[in-house]
């Protein structure tokens, strides 16, 4: 993972390979190869976003919900519009997405899905984790959410309402877990150590135990 | 019946079907992929294909593919395809690209399938 600083690029065949590419590898090769042959793009440009993607994580999602839990004015500036208020924090959005922050409260937990593919907050999470791509999740979540968030391990009493919000092409959703009490006395930093990508998702809570301190 | 369920739910429109137990697999992306995922990204850039091209692209490859391929090998189909319909790239070109790029690993031995 560190020993990237030696400058080559990876658009042709790394020096040793011990297995020829498979089909759609070639055909990845072949296909952006072509185009920048017809310069429609530089291949500076996908090693670039490579290392975008890499330097996407949950850990930018739990600063932000760090954040909007010892900081109210920016907590309403969060919710009010996600985008900006994660750009606030110095977090770039490399697409054309917006953002919506929804609030988990005593009364709502809210859960985040894609039914038709795939789109997720990539910019503040990262890529999303397979089986949000796969067929069970997509295809339940909007009609069992207790059913699914039970196999997560999640238990949400009878009398809060669960919200499942379907993503689209250009509308993402991040879910603001809410803060876990007994946490009154950690810093920023601490408190984002606690927050998980799938407690973003919505799958899970975020738990605090005195004896992980 | 079956035929009328054909017309009215394409094969990405999967929310509220029934469907299995959710097994939490993950993996780290294959240096392909990942490479696939930043071309999506710079094609999406670029105003070639759109993310809403991509999925549609996806979509009409059809139940059989979109059932069989992995998720970026139906990207990387999908993508083959808009930019044939867009006048950007021919099938032959392509294929001949692919057999170049074949050609470079031509003294590395067979993948063995898993």
């Amino acid at each position: 993972m560190s020993d990237h600083d030696h400058d080559h690029d990876h658009d042709h065949a790394p020096l040793t390979v011990d297995e020829k590419p498979g089909y759609f590898d070639v055909m990845e090769t072949a296909v952006r190869e072509l185009l920048i042959e017809r310069k429609l793009f530089g291949a500076d440009e996908i090693r670039r976003q490579i290392e975008v993607l890499d330097s996407r994580t949950p850990a930018l999602g739990a600063k932000v919900v760090a954040r909007a839990w010892t900081d109210p004015d920016f907590k309403s500036r969060l919710l009010e519009n996600g985008r900006t208020g994660c750009e606030e924090l110095g977090i770039t959005f490399y697409d054309d997405t917006q953002l919506i922050v929804l609030e988990n409260t005593p009364d709502v937990h809210n859960l985040i899905v894609c039914t038709l593919c795939s789109c997720y907050p990539r910019p503040v999470l990262g890529l999303p984790p397979d089986w949000y791509k796969l067929k069970p999740y997509r295809a339940r979540a909007v009609y069992e959410p207790r059913a699914v968030l039970e196999e997560f391990g999640t238990s949400i009493p009878h009398e809060v309402e669960i919200r499942v919000s379907d993503s689209t092409a250009i509308i993402r959703y991040l879910v603001l877990p809410m803060r876990p009490e007994g946490t009154e006395h950690l810093n920023e930093a601490q408190l984002a150590d606690l927050v998980t990508r799938d407690a973003m998702i919505g799958v899970i809570q975020v738990e605090y135990k005195k004896e992980a301190a | 019946m079956v035929s009328e369920n054909l017309v009215r739910k394409l094969p990405n429109d999967i929310g509220g079907d029934e469907a299995g137990k959710i097994e939490r697999v993950e993996h780290e992306l294959l240096p392909w992929e990942k490479r696939c995922h930043a071309l999506a990204d710079v094609l999406d850039f670029h105003k070639i294909i759109n993310t809403e091209e991509k999925r549609r692209g996806v979509e009409s490859l059809g139940a059989e593919m979109v059932g069989k391929l992995s998720y970026y090998e139906r990207w990387i189909v999908a993508f083959a395809n808009i930019l044939f319909q867009k006048g950007i790239l021919t099938p032959g070109e392509l294929a001949m690209k692919m057999s170049e790029v074949e050609g470079r690993f031509s003294d590395v031995p067979n993948a063995h399938h898993s």
